[in-house]
């Protein structure tokens, strides 16, 4: 469209003029569809409780607004206090985001650097365990964490204890733990990409100066690494701190261990005199990881692109 | 402030601990090269200890400890730490031990002393009931196995023999009998003959040379980094999958076997898998008009390959085209198979039409299918290929992903509202994603306007149901409405029914535009760029269809007409069935299209320039250009975002929990799995489901594993 020359008059042409300016005009309009939702819920979080039942967001006086929803949400004693479940979402996430880290930037390392036996074969295993819904392992695992793992040698008739009963089910500790698990093939295959990609030359001047590998590990993958830590730490932070199914799963009816998600999304469920909290619940919810998005979006890109395009 | 304190030691303590593990390990191989008497007495120490301290921390299991009534636990830790002591003192005094006979004494000896040492400290209810004829049977049977195998192998007889002694041994001391009947003598017997077996083993190995002791710690190195990451993966990912396909054959409460009967129970649910109305997916206005797009998209595929210059074989055409035309009668027969219009024309109640219509839609699709088959046949026999480029498949991709959505509306249940789910998430969030890198690639304010579009993906799934729930409201026809959505779509309503220049207006912008639309496409026809003509036509639908209703008069919707006049005619998104499952899928489409959008504007960026650069200089437009270069380069990358997105969207769950909780004919997999395993606590039925899932993310996994080898390669 861009191959149309100054001295074209005719009508096509002139259309085309018009369309060459259109991909901007186009995207503009994606743009404003695309936030509109979250705009209006944003809106409406402000708005009290009769003029959000009775008028769109665009319909918004002056008078109508007001903070009294984010503090009624906020409170303890009235909604069932969003700002304990906020502390348990920091809970889960944390160590949910730290712990897979660390595990998997150790097994990334001896995927790029170690040569053992079965090396490639170990590693596809693993990395093919990301497409496993989490679903099939949920049952099992709330099974585990409420009443421990049992196994009857079979023939012999004797139970063993593989996994103790820690009486986790209920706490967020089963929840973060449940995350590590799930989250490490990713973070394993994230980190490789990457750790494989460092230059040859590196290590094997630091091999020639004595260094093993716990000492190149640690004095030049780890620093080395950082931007794809990062990268990485986002993306399972986000992960956890949305997540619904595995803390549903996990905590249940505990109402001391709940995160955000479960306590905004009861909140959706009673379809009564609240509905006015929940543009404002759901706003408290998603304050984190919008701040974490906006102010880290570089990493969370390369994050995203490091999996998928090559070259 | 409390528990976050709490938690964050927790976890500074477990990274801590972990790291002292961690670095301890590694120091702990270290040794070996090193220094081997320290490496040897580390090892008895950690071996001894560890007996004892599962024995001493474990209250559950059958072995343990003995514990004192009311005993403060000192003598347990009293207990360990000698143990500790007398490994390390073995390990130690081994090393330093030449001579065969030498180590077998001091190995055997002092296994034998370690292991009555931890017979004595047994609990009462862990004693074994020795019985003669098992304890020995099965060590020496184990030794002459063993001794058997090490002839085989050519080497280590002796090893192998203590090998399978020992563990001949464990089975026939402590599993064959019953646990809790015997006394303490037999319990020092029965651990200190262990005992004596692993020492033996050790001490027969001899002592290690210098390669030895290089080999230990470099084969440790990779156990020691890939130890934590396996371990974590097979308790929560591996063994409970295992036992997911396990306890999906057990009953409900997981006690008796039952075979595949969780499998019928799923499969003959019409609930979950129904499909005895699929005849009605041939009069689904979308089917028609997808199978439609089919037809013409082969017959514009015959074209573009004539136009090159290799005059296919016509048969693929002539039958698309047959389809075509067969499905236009279809879709007018089924117009007026709609009992208002058949009671005006006819006075019949309009199942004869439906029939025939069926019939005909049905005969139409068929040769649709026929000539899209032949196009492969005639191909593969010699003759020329139909040009099934990307711009040319264009119109057959959409008329497939329509009639899907029309299949899915007259297949219900479950299972197919999981499959609509992928083919709609998948197919808009990854088109939109494309077609808005191509426009952001082309825009100045690139950037902001990307990371607008993107910024859901922070949102979490809940947040974006509740978001959408407000997009959707739907309020009583008298009131007014305060949805996004519903209130234009009234408004237009009122416009239509109202007349006036409002009517007049809009309808003449309507008019316009898809004027300009339809210019488009000629201008692609002609010109050959079916990418073009597809796209632009497929976008004056809407204008066209809106400005005839707006035209008609009659309401585009929007409007209900009363004995006591107009009144507003809201969408109920979340309601009505089957197509809430759509609106549904919105919200998972808004929060993915930016995640399909990032990647691919990264693969268009990446497209070498000077393939671009050498498609323009051969004469190519932009549009040709984009869709023989740059499509076919990224095509790779696309198929990326595919597959992430299949496996995404198979589990989706919190969406429809949220905004329906599967009500309304919105149920998918993961809740249905959800609610059969914790909310009707049916472990058999919700296993069986969750085994369902995934088996159908099977294939996806064999495709990531085909292309990371080819990466790896």
């Amino acid at each position: 469209m861009a191959l149309v020359s100054e001295t074209d008059t005719g009508l096509g042409p002139r259309i085309h003029r018009v369309l060459g300016a259109l991909p901007s005009w186009v995207l503009w309009i994606i743009v404003v569809l695309w936030s509109l939702p979250t705009f209006s819920l944003f809106v409406n979080s402000f708005r009290n409780q009769e003029a959000q039942r009775t008028t769109g967001f665009w319909q918004t006086q002056l008078d109508e607004l007001t903070i009294a929803n984010y503090r009624e949400v906020l409170e303890p004693t009235i909604a069932g206090g969003l700002w304990d479940a906020i502390l348990n979402s920091f809970a889960i996430a944390i160590p949910a985001t730290v712990i897979p880290i660390a595990i998997a930037a150790f097994a990334a390392y001896a995927f790029a650097w170690i040569d053992f036996k079965g090396r490639h074969w170990l590693f596809i295993a693993t990395v093919s365990l990301m497409a496993i819904p989490l679903q099939t392992a949920l049952i099992p695992l709330l099974q585990m964490y409420s009443g421990g793992a049992h196994w009857t040698i079979p023939f012999f008739e004797k139970t063993i204890t593989l996994f103790p009963d820690f009486n986790l089910a209920g706490t967020v500790t089963a929840v973060w733990l449940t995350h590590s698990g799930f989250g490490l093939p990713f973070a394993i295959f994230l980190l490789h990409n990457y750790i494989s990609g460092l230059p040859k030359d590196v290590f094997e001047s630091a091999f020639i100066d004595g260094a093993d590998h716990f000492t190149s590990f640690w004095r030049l993958v780890v620093p080395l690494s950082v931007p794809v830590l990062a990268a990485f730490a986002i993306f399972q932070f986000l992960w956890t701190w949305n997540d619904y199914l595995i803390a549903i799963t996990m905590i249940g009816a505990n109402p001391d261990a709940l995160p955000a998600t479960i306590k905004i999304a009861a909140l959706a469920g009673e379809f009564g005199i609240r509905e006015h909290l929940l543009a404002a619940g759901a706003f408290v919810q998603a304050f984190v990881p919008i701040v974490v998005f906006f102010a880290l979006q570089r990493f969370f890109v390369r994050g995203i692109l490091a999996g998928s395009v090559k070259g | 402030m409390e528990k976050v304190l709490s938690t964050l030691w927790g976890v500074v303590i477990a990274i801590v601990a972990s790291g002292v593990l961690f670095i301890g390990a590694n120091k702990w191989f270290d040794l070996a090269r090193k220094n081997w008497s320290w490496f040897s007495m580390v090892t008895g120490a950690l071996i001894s200890g560890a007996v004892a301290g599962v024995l001493a921390g474990n209250r559950n299991s059958i072995w343990q400890f003995t514990y004192e009534e009311g005993s403060s636990g000192t003598t347990a830790w009293l207990y360990v730490l000698i143990a500790i002591a007398a490994g390390a003192a073995l390990g130690a005094v081994l090393s330093g031990t030449e001579g065969m006979t030498m180590r077998l004494a001091v190995g055997g000896g002092g296994g034998l002393v370690l292991g009555a040492f931890h017979g004595f400290f047994l609990a009462e209810s862990s004693y074994p009931a020795l019985q003669i004829v098992p304890l020995l049977a099965w060590p020496v049977g184990g030794a002459v196995l063993g001794y058997g195998w090490g002839m085989l192998a050519g080497k280590h007889q002796m090893r192998r023999a203590v090998d399978l002694a020992t563990l001949g041994w464990l089975v026939g001391a402590w599993l064959v009998p019953s646990i809790g009947g015997g006394t303490r003598v037999e319990a020092i017997v029965a651990l200190g003959l262990l005992g004596l077996g692993l020492g033996t083993r050790i001490a027969v190995t001899g002592a290690a040379d210098y390669f030895r002791r290089e080999e230990i710690a470099l084969k440790s190195r990779a156990t020691i980094f890939l130890a934590p990451a396996i371990l974590f993966i097979s308790v929560s990912l591996i063994i409970p999958t295992i036992r997911t396909l396990y306890l999906s054959l057990l009953d409900g409460r997981s006690v008796e076997f039952v075979g595949f009967e969780n499998f019928v129970t799923i499969f003959t649910d019409p609930g979950i898998f129904k499909i005895d109305e699929w005849a009605f997916m041939f009069t689904e206005q979308l089917f028609i008009i997808g199978a439609l797009l089919a037809a013409v998209g082969t017959v514009l595929a015959w074209r573009a390959a004539k136009a090159r210059g290799n005059p296919p074989n016509p048969i693929s055409m002539v039958l698309a085209s047959a389809g075509a035309v067969a499905l236009v009668i279809g879709y007018a027969l089924n117009y007026f198979a709609d009992p208002e219009v058949v009671e005006a024309a006819a006075g019949a109640d309009g199942s004869a039409f439906d029939m025939l219509a069926t019939t005909v839609v049905l005969i139409g699709f068929l040769l649709t299918v026929a000539g899209i088959v032949t196009s492969f046949i005639t191909a593969r026999s010699g003759g020329h290929h139909l040009d099934w480029s990307p711009s040319n498949a264009g119109a057959l991709g959409v008329g497939v992903f329509f009639l899907f959505f029309g299949a899915f509306a007259a297949l219900r249940g479950t299972i197919f509202n999981n499959l609509w789910w992928v083919v709609g998430v998948v197919g808009l969030a990854t088109s939109l994603g494309l077609m808005i890198a191509v426009l952001a690639d082309r825009s100045r304010s690139e950037t902001i306007a990307k990371s607008l579009i993107f910024m859901p993906m922070a949102i979490s799934f809940v947040g974006a149901g509740i978001i959408w729930r407000f997009m959707y409201i739907a309020r009583p026809i008298q009131k007014d409405q305060t949805g996004i959505i519903n209130t234009p779509w009234v408004w237009l309503g009122k416009i239509s029914t109202e007349g006036g220049t409002g009517r007049v207006i809009f309808t003449i912008v309507l008019v316009v535009f898809a004027a300009a639309l339809a210019y488009l496409a000629y201008r692609g026809l002609a010109a050959n760029e079916n990418g073009l003509a597809t796209g632009s036509f497929l976008a004056m639908a809407p204008p066209v269809w809106l400005a005839w209703r707006l035209w008609e008069g009659s309401g585009i919707g929007g409007i209900v007409e009363t004995e006591n006049g107009f009144f507003a005619d809201p969408i109920f998104f979340l309601q009505t069935s089957p197509f809430n499952n759509f609106w549904l899928m919105m919200v998972l489409i808004w929060i993915q299209t930016g995640f399909a959008m990032v990647i691919m504007s990264a693969a268009i960026k990446a497209v070498p320039a000077e393939l671009i650069e050498a498609s323009k200089v051969d004469g190519a437009t932009e549009g040709q250009t984009f869709w023989a270069v740059t499509i076919p380069q990224i095509m790779s990358t696309i198929g990326v975002v595919v597959t992430t997105l299949i496996v995404l969207v198979m589990k989706v769950f919190d969406i429809v929990k949220v905004m329906t909780n599967g009500n309304f004919d919105t149920q998918v997999l993961a809740n249905e799995m959800w609610q059969k395993a914790f909310t009707e606590s049916n472990f058999g039925v919700g296993s069986a489901v969750a085994v369902v899932l995934f088996v159908s993310v099977l294939p996806v996994m064999y495709v990531n594993i085909r292309r990371m080898q080819g990466e790896n390669a």
